[in-house]
């Protein structure tokens, strides 16, 4: 029974992040942007999060330092790729290594340390437990006692398949995508939809990042977002960007994850780590063959 | 009659010096239907675009209901109730009807949640309003084009626009849509509707308009009432010279056979038929014309011949030899070759001028190619390109410009002069002058007419039947995937071509 339980947290611990961050990349999706910066997004938030939970010592500071990190990044994206008309891919790619090197030099300026930095004063964001459901055997454990970012990001999916589906909002969102010209003649600014649908993006992609540095761990480490950015965006690519398609993708690598912690008992974690990511490969070249006979028909 | 819309002294100048408006001035009525005729680069659509607010004009101003009105963007002239439909059309393809007419103007609950059932109630009752034959639940995929093109109109309507500006609005369409679009557009202005329509068809915009304003190359040269103008004194005003229209072929006898089908049939991936055992066959020195209602088989003996479908059975010989499977560059050796669709079959739109001039060229002519056909010679590419812009009377800036930024008149003219040039024995023109105004019309059919005086074979498909009289030596009529009949057009009239469009065959006298 504990196994399973606890590779059941496991798969929803390690979904958590990718699932925040998909769905932001789903926004932009649906938008017609091709935005591969979640990845940076995700760091800078961590980064970010991590600071202001620092420097406060609250989480919900945390988490505002860390949604606003990554709006910052997500503003970089709109400058270079709506306002200025750049490539999106080249925009991604620049903001993903900024974000590297920026996240890193701040760390060593500031805190004077090389590779991680942890310290007590950092405060977590905390666990939840919900009374009553928390008492029941199995069920309980998982259900109640998560992380708050889980929750959020429970509710996250909710709330972006309403948004996108159910919403004035969402419709012009899609429109942007499908026709741009067709939403540009009705009267609504293409661009200034792209614009929000970033901003969300940026947002998500924060809490994201916070459950990485106050969440799953309390520290920031440099790099710790570790291509789980890329992850979303082949999750969103997919599934077409469908929110609950995501959690469904996100929950599948989750339990790659969960799996090659798992296996780490018989082999060396330089080959278990690599299972997330092997999945992810997988996904794609089934994705694309599925994709290639539909064509043909 | 009040005039809604007064457009004065207006001038529009494309940098470095391409005057594109000069000095226009021109009233609009309400409720009138009227008609902006003139060739391609008039200035008909930079005049229509500057009223809506695409394009602010260089001088002049615009009154709007006694007002004076400058639009800085589509959106304040549909505010202000000007709305227009473009040439191409700009839907939302995965949307259904309703949401693309509610988009941007969306009704909604709660600051944010989408009303659907309320906007489809909406949608659906403007569709009866103005009695619209449309399914508000239908995807836009799905639907026809000329019921795209209401979906358009409707999306002006539910905006409440009093004045619509139609961008040519029939070029889209197959010949039996448009009487069912004018009897809209005619409702609407019985309506109290001001309607713009933007046309190079004579005969439709005699039929339509109430009255009819003609440019010629950036100015005014008058406006008339439609009642007194006719259809040989408007084509002299737009072009300043007189056009034929009679046949303009000589006497000439044909040669041996360049060109046959034999026993063609290609059934399609869903299983209809589309092409019955066609044979056809086109003698050096000759122009066959196809006639036919469209989707009765045309295009895809286009595609058969061209090699883009592979035929269920029977074979094409071009020039004495089999070509039904041969690669693409051994049909081009013998086959020049002009798609109905211009931007995607025609030509590369993105690509340059030049670059677009020598497609196929670079790969049969080897001046334009070193080092075995692995370098290209752009020298000689522009030299070449500057042979076709000259010859078939291209206005252009350079070669160095996107084709796209051709006028449609003028791509044309370079994919045809493209194609000529490729000197091939067969020439096949599919509606060759579709969407083209008056004079390129009569520039092209000279241009057809020299190359039969080459003793070149042309097999020229057109749905429209003046031209077909105009310069076919037979007429073949293609009817559900048929050849109906096989005619020589001095032995033939309207009627009967006409008849056997519609019955497939010929009627009992």
């Amino acid at each position: 029974m504990n196994i399973i339980t606890g590779l059941i947290n496991g798969m929803i611990t390690s979904a958590t992040p990718i699932l925040l961050a998909a769905l932001g990349g789903s926004l932009t999706y649906y938008a017609g942007i091709f935005n591969i910066a979640m990845e940076g997004m995700m760091l800078s938030g961590a980064f970010f999060g991590m600071l202001g939970s620092y420097y406060f010592h609250s989480w919900p500071m945390g988490i505002l330092f860390a949604i606003l990190g990554a709006i910052l990044m997500a503003l970089i994206f709109i400058l270079f790729a709506v306002v200025l008309k750049m490539d999106e891919f080249i925009t991604g790619i620049g903001l993903n290594l900024f974000s590297v090197g920026v996240t890193t030099y701040m760390l060593r300026q500031i805190f004077k340390v090389k590779g991680a930095f942890a310290s007590p004063e950092i405060v977590p964001i905390p666990k939840i437990d919900i009374p009553w459901i928390k008492d029941i055997p199995v069920v309980g454990e998982i259900i109640s006692g998560q992380n708050l970012i889980v929750y959020i990001a429970l509710l996250a999916t909710i709330v972006v398949s309403y948004l996108v589906f159910k919403t004035r909002f969402g419709l012009r969102l899609r429109a942007a995508g499908y026709n741009r010209t067709s939403l540009d003649t009705s009267g609504v600014s293409a661009n200034r939809i792209r614009v929000w649908s970033l901003i969300l993006c940026g947002v998500l992609c924060g809490l994201a990042g916070s459950f990485l540095s106050l969440g799953y761990v309390t520290l920031f480490s440099e790099g710790m977002s570790a291509g789980r950015g890329w992850i979303s965006l082949a999750a969103v690519i997919l599934v077409s960007g469908n929110p609950t398609g995501i959690a469904l993708i996100s929950l599948l690598f989750g339990f790659t994850d969960g799996l090659g912690l798992f296996m780490q008992r018989s082999l060396p974690s330089q080959f278990t780590s690599m299972v997330p990511y092997v999945a992810t490969l997988v996904a794609l070249f089934v994705y694309s063959v599925r994709l290639k006979k539909k064509q043909k028909i | 009659m009040t005039d809604i819309i007064e457009m004065s002294r207006i001038f529009k100048i494309f940098p470095p010096s391409l005057v594109a408006l000069d000095d226009v001035s021109v009233a609009f009525s309400k409720g009138e239907i009227h008609a902006i005729v003139g060739e391609n680069g008039a200035g008909k659509s930079t005049l229509m675009k500057i009223l809506y607010g695409m394009q602010p004009a260089d001088s002049g101003e615009i009154l709007y209901n006694g007002k004076k009105v400058k639009f800085s963007d589509p959106g304040e002239a549909i505010q202000a109730g000007i709305g227009m439909v473009h040439q191409e059309i700009m839907l939302v393809p995965q949307y259904t009807v309703w949401e693309n007419v509610v988009l941007g103007y969306e009704p909604v609950k709660f600051g944010i949640h989408l009303d659907a059932k309320k906007a489809r109630e909406l949608v659906k009752q403007k569709i009866e309003e103005f009695s619209f034959n449309l399914n508000p639940d239908a995807k836009v995929e799905d639907i026809s084009v000329a019921a795209r093109q209401k979906v358009e109109i409707l999306k002006l309507l539910f905006r409440n626009v009093s004045v619509l500006i139609m961008d040519e609005p029939t070029s889209v369409l197959t010949p039996q849509e448009i009487p069912q679009l004018f009897g809209e557009l005619k409702r609407l202005r019985d309506n109290g509707h001001t309607i713009l329509f933007i046309s190079h068809h004579l005969e439709e915009v005699l039929e339509l308009s109430d009255r009819i304003t003609v440019l010629r190359k950036g100015k005014k040269v008058g406006t008339i009432e439609a009642v007194e103008a006719t259809k040989a004194g408007l084509a002299q005003m737009m072009v300043g010279r007189e056009v034929i229209f009679e046949s303009i072929r000589k006497d000439q006898s044909a040669g041996e056979v360049l060109f046959e089908t034999i026993g063609l049939n290609y059934t399609d991936p869903d299983k209809r038929p589309r092409l019955k055992d066609v044979n056809i066959q086109v003698r050096a020195g000759e122009i066959v014309g196809v006639a036919g209602v469209e989707g009765n088989g045309q295009l895809e003996m286009v595609n058969v011949i061209m090699g883009l479908i592979e035929p269920s059975s029977g074979s094409i010989k071009a020039v004495g030899e089999d070509i039904t499977r041969k690669p693409i560059l051994e049909k081009r050796k013998r086959v020049a070759f002009v798609p109905q669709d211009r931007g995607n079959m025609g030509a590369s739109v993105a690509a340059n001028i030049t670059e677009n001039v020598i497609m196929t060229h670079h790969r049969l002519d080897k001046r334009f190619t070193s080092w075995a056909g692995r370098i290209l010679d752009f020298k000689q590419a522009s030299s070449f390109t500057d042979e076709v812009r000259k010859k078939f009377d291209v206005q252009m800036s350079s070669g160095e410009a996107v084709f796209k930024s051709l006028s449609g008149g003028n791509q044309q003219k370079v994919i045809l002069g493209r194609e000529l040039l490729l000197e091939a024995p067969f020439i096949l023109l599919d509606q060759p002058t579709r969407g083209l105004d008056v004079g390129s019309i009569e520039y092209v059919h000279q241009q057809i007419i020299d190359m039969r005086a080459q003793m070149r074979g042309i097999l020229m498909i057109s749905a429209d039947l003046e031209e077909l009289f105009r310069l076919s030596d037979r007429i073949v009529v293609m009817h559900k995937g048929k050849v109906v009949a096989n005619l020589a057009t001095d032995n033939t009239n309207v009627t009967e071509v006409g008849y056997l469009m519609l019955e497939g065959a010929a009627y009992e006298a």
